[in-house]
């Protein structure tokens, strides 16, 4: 931002206070344009009514299991008891209701569920679905004109200066030469012998030892720390040192639309619905795609074209038609995120299902900013057993740990080896054993 | 009591022999041969200077961080549908059941997504199962043969043979050409010849296969000029008990093999039966027997006869070495002790079966007499011994068992039929003609002259090749099937994982060709509803269904007792007896099969190969075994070992001849040769696996071992397998062997192993048999005034370093293990090589005591002259100690498993430059192999020598042919939970910490302390005898625990003070001496 005029910088805050403010309006100005129902608390039972009861086959406004209920009470007009219809479809068919019948043989003759409502209920169903209106999304404030160059740091412009700088001592010095050897010359004697620059700079350290054996020493010592840093993240690529390792996955699947919280617009499932296997075993598992179609079946569209045409991935990868499977299946060939090394046996279970960790843990907050998903944490032995040093065991309530406690109790040396765990007035892992080499390592 | 027995190893060791000796002072003898590496890579050409060196070592290193930071791109691929009952990373397990013709075992298989991993038996179902221990008991070949499933050699489709040899065909190929034989074949003899078929839906596949075809004679009247056509259906056992089955025919009307009970066996008389090894329905016998070895219960008592130092005679109270000849002498003379009339017996074997007749007379109905003969009149007369006991009916059930129903006669008419032109289509399943008959030449000239030749086996093997058509069968592992070894006792095996080739199980092909397009199991699921409607099951069909897949095992009713009045002709049957024991030469050969191999038709797997023979400690060979006394005669090397190669001899019976190198083997009877069958396979270049041919020392491509078969001989009806008159000539060259047991033991034999007898034992003073390791000290401990020699205390008490917080800390895993119930054999090492991903290192290598074995069974001889028996026979001091140096013509013998000991005090913790092992305070002594610089200096301090060092990286070329972790399919059989390890790295027991560590999960996980017997190691449910328990020390309840701190329980070398987490139980033999020893 050097070098900016200040009024761009003062503007550039206030584009962004702008743009703010004016998504929020046109977020309200949008739900208010929405097409408003005049029976507004009707609607509202409806839509409650409907996504209690219906939605699982029906979408007000789209084909799914069932019809489109968008205009059903117009297509049932004069053809039959649409109530009767709804409360017990199986027993209206055997009234040999022509309309029903068809219908019926249209669907592929899935029978809809017996519904228990009244009436007045389907009304308000009926009046929901009529009245429809597609809700238009929460977007995400983006920035729709970014001004170039924001978020870019201002390392170029020191380069810059620094070249200035160069070209401007190599000048000076030149200008300096060549006073010199006027001076020289004018007193008679011999102008300074013309050498190279790696000359120059022998004869200068030659003539400054001590100055230069100094920066010499710094410079080494500078670029063995370096390596030495260096070293330390050769084959890492999570935490804070490193750029974090996130390949780009066939299906840029978002992770913090998934499980991201409900109140920022997301859908806040809960990790363990996909990665099922966290607790059970020791890889948290990549889902199935029949875990994706538990949803997708009935979500075939994304919240932008983008979004549908990752959906349509899942799609060809389980072999879904649209209406039916089609027994062809591509498995979808993700890129592994995290990977240990062999010689290192992680598990799950063990951390989810005993230890209590929350995901976020060692993954980073995976349901806030990560669209695409990356390795948080390094990963490293030094991170592993810092945390293992760190927490304390979670024993409340677990009779495998109260056995472990009543053996301490049981003797002197028990006692004993029990007082120094309990010196931090915790037992962590590593108090446990937890730092041991094979409780990872075999 | 001080040390009076001497124990040893092998005859070097009795003997002091100083290569012996020297040998043995390294435990790596040789250093890895740097300039071989070096001359393989042509390293000795290059010219490369320091410079250079240093050049590519800069290079190397930036290299290296440079790769490293681009990070490699691993795919990951879940399911499109994952199956429900399937959790990446949670294994499986399926009840199933293990048949093979020579083995029987209920087991469990382990599968890690969707891969067979891991063999063990069914702890809760099944005739193998120990009830007192809940362990299904398994031996070495059935946990094995997970490994065979992944043998690249398999037929992997159809095969036909034309004129280039076998080519690949497709099944309709098969079909249409089975379909024109079968029609041509009509109006000739349709064989399809099997080894024991136990299975009801096998039996109804060949009984519709016959209702096409129109049915034959099951078994053909040698009588019968023109053989009859239509289909028949002969049994082959290929290890023939024709002898025994018949002989019950013709006592109790009945052929069948008897269902014995060796619990209410107070006394066992075993006359050459190896029946904790081979013989009969062994996976029964071996926890059946080990529940009567227990000291605390009322225990058996067993005596052997044999000529060849068996397992069961190893493990026999009194062992009485005979030749051959007079094995069935000395059933007559049994028979004489006990009808008590002497007729036509051997004066010196009615004395040398005087004491085991006493014994069964004292125990009418509670003993057991076994005979190994396959002679009809042998099994005759123990049928009448057993029936003059009172044994039918406690011991000996008649209701009998279904297996070994093989027909020797029947095979032997079948070749004849077939040499005649008679039999028009052959089918052969399950068994190797052309390489275990006797006449297997003939067979082979018959089996060209049969049209049309099916073979379903799994491997291009002697006899398959020689077919005109393979159809190859799947691996037990990939079918469904069902087994009813007993009446009423029904078991299912399902498949583990679909087939990875091409196969069809042969039952499925029989019903093909039937017509009927019915897949197996349907095909068995349907024989069982008929078979419940008929016993009018209370459940609906579809839940017992359900219980049997899920248990393995459906015991369907209880079949009463069988009882039958002998009703044979005891002159005639020792007539024949009489016979049989005629005509002895120089030299007699007994023909046996090993723990390993068994009748050969494993001897393709890897584990078996490498796994030491019980007694000989031998790997990768068979061999002439002879008694020191004989080899010693006959001028032949003595001392084998790594540098000291075994001489080779001719052994020639007729015209039949093999040339194999002589191991001297204590306990063989003086005069007696053995060699062991099945191997020597794949001696015309045919496919039969990964292991049977393997590179031997002078760069060839040969079988492992040599085929005896040939040796064997029809007499009077059935095989016969022993060769009464064979000469044994050397010649001149030696054989280099690979024995485990000259390396890698012990320091020395102090405290090692304890025994006593049953007397010494009852009396109760532990003092006496077990006493612990005393230390002099400085100090007034007996209180009577003075300091001296007697005031001693407890090795125990003595500590050079502070002690491991570890009692009643955590956990503290352990292992106990029952000198008593250890029979030696070896189930534990390969379940141990399939859990812990351990190498095969191939026979040069176990030669240069490189083998990588985690467990290792330790086998002591130990002679009967103790300073007791020399005072007591009057002997002076020097006659004494050489009474001692002479190898006893049957010497008692001790199995010793010895893995690492998880020392408290671990010696090899305090040497290790780089921590590499480390103590846990779960009492476990840790590897991390990632750490490990190979500096081996843990395994030169530890005194049990269990450590393992990692020569090469096995996964290599080099090591392909040998080590299944070579190829993508042998690598399926790697567990995942443990790590592959590297070149240059030491390895060792890690007391299966990855199943510890799955157990202490799922406690936690339970919210409960772990249950004693939640965790297995893999030795420990390996062996159905109980000999091996685990469990947590520190849990006050354990089993483990209990055995620990009973009076037999001993720590091997307990004076070096290391405080190992695995105990010894004392072995306390069944014999009448009063004295206790130890060494």
């Amino acid at each position: 931002m050097l070098g900016m005029p200040l009024v761009a910088r003062i503007s550039e805050r206030s584009t962004g206070l702008l743009h703010a403010t004016l998504a929020l309006v046109l977020f309200l100005f949008s739900a208010a344009a929405q097409a408003q129902p005049a029976d507004a608390a009707l609607y509202a039972q409806g839509e409650k009514l409907f996504k209690g009861n219906c939605a699982s086959c029906h979408k007000p406004d789209k084909d799914l299991t069932g019809p489109a209920l968008k205009g059903a009470r117009a297509r049932w007009e004069g053809k039959g008891d649409i109530y009767a219809w709804v409360k017990n479809s199986t027993a209206y068919l055997k009234t040999g209701n022509p309309y029903a019948n068809e219908l019926f043989a249209k669907w592929n003759k899935s029978v809809m569920t017996a519904q228990a409502l009244q009436d007045a209920e389907i009304d308000a169903v009926l009046y929901y679905t009529d009245n429809y209106a597609p809700p238009v999304g929460p977007k995400p404030p983006t920035d729709p004109n970014p001004e170039p160059g924001t978020s870019v740091s201002n390392w170029p412009w020191l380069v810059v200066i620094a070249l200035l700088l160069l070209i401007v001592g190599i000048s000076l010095s030149g200008v300096k030469r060549s006073l010199t050897n006027a001076v020289l010359e004018a007193e008679g004697k011999e102008p300074l012998p013309d050498m190279t620059t790696g000359q120059k700079i022998r004869n200068w350290a030659w003539h400054n030892k001590a100055f230069a054996s100094i920066i010499g020493l710094f410079i080494v010592v500078f670029l063995t720390l370096k390596a030495w840093d260096a070293a330390w993240v050769v084959g890492v690529y999570g935490g804070d040192e490193v750029e974090h390792y996130k390949p780009e996955q066939p299906i840029k699947f978002n992770h913090t639309l998934h499980a991201g919280k409900v109140d920022k617009g997301n859908l806040a499932i809960n990790c363990q619905y996909c990665h099922s296997s966290a607790e059970k075993s020791k890889h948290a598992g990549i889902p199935s795609t029949n875990v994706c179609m538990n949803c997708h079946q009935a979500v075939a569209e994304g919240r932008t074209p983008e979004g549908t045409k990752e959906i349509a991935k899942i799609y060809a990868a389980v072999g879904w038609d649209g209406k039916a499977y089609t027994g062809k299946p591509e498995p979808v060939k993700w890129v592994k995120v995290h990977n240990l090394p062999d010689h290192a046996y992680f598990n799950h279970a063990q951390h989810v299902a005993v230890g209590k960790l929350e995901c976020q843990e060692c993954h980073g907050p995976i349901d806030e900013k990560m669209d695409v998903a990356e390795q948080w944490a390094p990963l490293t032995m030094g991170w592993c057993i810092k945390c293992h040093a760190e927490k304390d065991v979670k024993m409340a309530g677990n009779g495998y740990y109260d056995e472990i406690m009543a053996r301490l109790e049981e003797t002197d040396m028990g006692h004993q080896e029990l007082k120094k765990y309990l010196e931090d007035e915790k037992i962590s892992v590593k108090e446990l054993g937890g730092w041991e080499c094979s409780k990872c390592h075999y | 009591m001080s040390s009076t027995k001497r124990y040893w190893m092998d005859l070097g060791d009795l003997h002091q022999e100083p290569g012996t000796i020297k040998g043995r002072e390294n435990e790596f003898r040789q250093d890895l041969a740097i300039d071989q590496v070096i001359g393989e890579a042509s390293f000795g050409n290059a010219n490369t200077g320091r410079r250079d060196f240093l050049k590519f070592l800069g290079f190397g290193l930036g290299a290296a961080s440079l790769a490293a930071c681009e990070t490699p791109v691993i795919k990951s691929i879940p399911y499109v549908t994952k199956p429900e009952d399937l959790v990446p990373g949670v294994a499986n397990w399926y009840a199933s059941t293990f048949y093979d013709g020579e083995d029987y075992a209920s087991i469990l298989v382990k599968t890690r997504e969707g891969r067979p991993i891991h063999i063990k038996g069914n702890p809760q179902f099944g005739i193998n199962r120990n009830p007192a221990l809940a362990k299904g008991s398994v031996n070495a070949r059935i946990n094995s043969s997970i490994l065979s499933l992944y043998d690249n050699e398999r037929v992997k489709s159809p095969m036909m043979k034309g004129a280039e040899g076998m080519t690949a065909a497709t099944w309709a190929d098969a079909d249409k050409a089975v379909a024109a034989g079968l029609a041509a074949a009509a109006g000739k003899r349709i064989v399809i010849l099997t080894n024991t078929v136990i299975s009801p839906s096998t039996k109804a596949a060949i009984a519709a296969f016959q209702a096409k075809f129109g049915p034959g004679p099951a078994t053909v009247d040698p009588a019968a000029t023109a053989p009859a056509g239509g289909v028949g259906h002969i049994q082959y056992d290929t290890i023939s008990y024709s002898g025994v089955t018949n002989a019950n025919l013709t006592s109790f009307g009945k052929r069948v093999f008897p269902n014995y009970d060796l619990t209410k066996a107070d006394v066992i008389v075993s006359v050459d039966a190896d029946f904790l090894s081979n013989w009969g329905s062994s996976t029964e016998y071996t926890w059946q027997y080990a529940t009567r070895r227990n000291p605390d219960m009322p225990m058996n008592r067993h005596f052997q006869f044999e000529a060849r130092m068996s397992m069961s005679g190893a493990n026999a109270d009194v062992r009485v070495p005979l030749k051959p000849s007079e094995l069935p002498k000395a059933v007559i003379a049994l028979h004489a002790h006990i009808s008590g009339s002497g007729a036509g017996a051997d004066a010196a074997m009615m004395k040398a079966t005087e004491g085991a007749a006493k014994a069964l007379m004292a125990a009418k109905g509670r003993s057991l007499v076994l005979a190994g003969s396959n002679n009809e009149g042998v099994q005759v007369l123990v049928n009448s011994i057993n029936s003059m006991l009172g044994n039918y009916g406690s011991t000996i059930d008649l209701s009998g068992t279904a297996f070994k129903q093989g027909d020797d006669a029947a095979v032997a008419q079948l070749v004849k039929d077939m040499n005649a032109g008679a039999v028009g289509a052959l089918f052969i399943a399950g068994v190797n003609p052309a390489y275990t008959l006797p006449n297997a030449a003939e067979f082979k000239a018959g089996l060209a002259k049969v049209p049309l030749t099916v073979s379903f086996s799994d491997h291009a093997d002697e006899t398959a090749s020689l077919c005109k058509w393979i159809c190859p069968d799947s691996h037990a592992l990939e079918s469904w099937n069902d087994f009813s070894p007993k009446p009423g006792h029904y078991a299912l095996a399902q498949p583990a994982i679909r087939p990875l080739f091409s196969t069809r199980q042969w039952p499925e092909s029989l019903l093909a060709w039937s017509g009927s397009s019915t897949n197996y199991h349907d095909h068995v699921k349907a024989t069982w509803q008929t078979a419940m409607a008929a016993m009018a099951a209370s459940m609906p069909f579809e839940d017992t269904w359900n219980m049997a897949v899920h248990n393995g095992v459906l015991q369907a009713y209880t079949p009463t007792a069988e009882v039958a009045v002998f009703a044979g002709d005891v002159a005639a049957a020792t007539a024949a007896a009489q016979k049989a024991g005629t005509g002895g030469g120089e030299f007699e050969l007994a023909l046996y099969t090993t723990e390993a191999i068994g009748n050969g038709q494993h001897a393709n797997n890897p584990w078996l190969q490498e796994m030491p023979d019980p007694l000989t400690k031998i790997t990768w060979d068979n061999y002439v075994c002879m008694s020191p006394t004989d080899v010693e005669r006959l001028g032949l090397n003595m001392y084998l070992g790594e540098q000291a190669p075994a001489s080779m001899v001719s052994v020639k019976a007729g015209d039949r001849e093999v040339v194999l190198p002589v191991v001297p083997t204590p306990g063989q009877k003086t005069g007696t040769i053995a060699i062991a069958l099945g191997y020597g396979r794949g001696e015309n270049g045919e496919k039969v696996g990964r292991a049977a041919c393997v590179t031997d020392h002078n760069g060839d491509w040969k079988p492992v071992g040599r085929n005896a078969y040939p040796f064997t001989s029809l007499v009077n009806g059935t095989v016969s397998y022993d060769v009464l008159n064979v000469s044994v000539t050397a010649t001149g060259e030696t054989y280099p062997m690979a024995i485990t047991q000259t390396h890698l033991t012990d320091m020395d034999r102090h405290s090692v192993v304890k025994e006593t007898s049953i007397a010494t034992y009852k009396a109760g003073d532990k003092t006496v048999y077990n006493h612990p390791h005393m230390l002099g000290v400085h100090e007034d401990v007996n209180g009577d005034g003075v300091i001296n020699a007697q005031d001693k205390k407890p090795v125990a008490e003595f500590d050079l370093w502070e002690e491991h917080p570890v009692e009643n800390v955590g956990h503290r895993w352990g292992l106990s293990i029952d000198l008593n119930g250890c029979i030696g054999c070896g189930a534990c090492i390969t379940a141990c090589n399939s859990e812990n991903n351990i190498a095969v290192v191939g026979k040069d290598e176990v030669r240069r005591s490189r083998e990588m074995h985690w467990l290792r069974i330790d086998r002591y001889y130990s002679s009967a002259t103790t300073k007791e028996t020399a005072k007591k026979d009057g002997l002076g001091k020097i006659d004494m100690y050489l009474k001692m140096e002479v190898p006893e013509e049957s010497p008692t013998v001790m199995f010793m498993p010895v893995m690492c000991q998880h020392c408290n005090h671990a010696p090899c913790e305090t040497v290790c430059p780089v921590a590499a092992t480390t103590h846990s305070n779960e009492g476990l002594n840790q590897m991390a192999y990632n750490r490990c610089i190979g500096t081996r200096y843990c395994s030169n301090n530890c005194p049990y020598k269990v450590r393992r060092f990692n020569w090469f990286n096995y996964v290599s070329e080099k090591f392909g042919e040998v080590n299944p972790a070579w190829d993508d399919l042998g690598r399926m059989v790697l567990n995942p939970d443990g790590t592959v390890r590297g070149d240059g790295v030491i390895e060792k027991c890690s007391m299966c910490v990855q199943s510890i560590q799955a157990g202490k999960l799922a406690a936690k996980k339970a919210g409960t302390p772990v249950q004693d017997g939640a965790i297995e190691t893999a030795c420990s449910a390996a062996c159905g005898t109980g000999a091996i328990v685990f469990g947590d020390l520190n849990d006050k309840k354990s089993m483990v625990r209990g055995l620990s701190d009973s009076d037999r329980s001993y720590h091997m070398l307990e004076e070096v003070g290391v405080k190992p987490n695995v105990n010894y139980l004392v072995k306390v033999r069944n014999t009448e001496e009063a004295a206790a020893h130890h060494a």
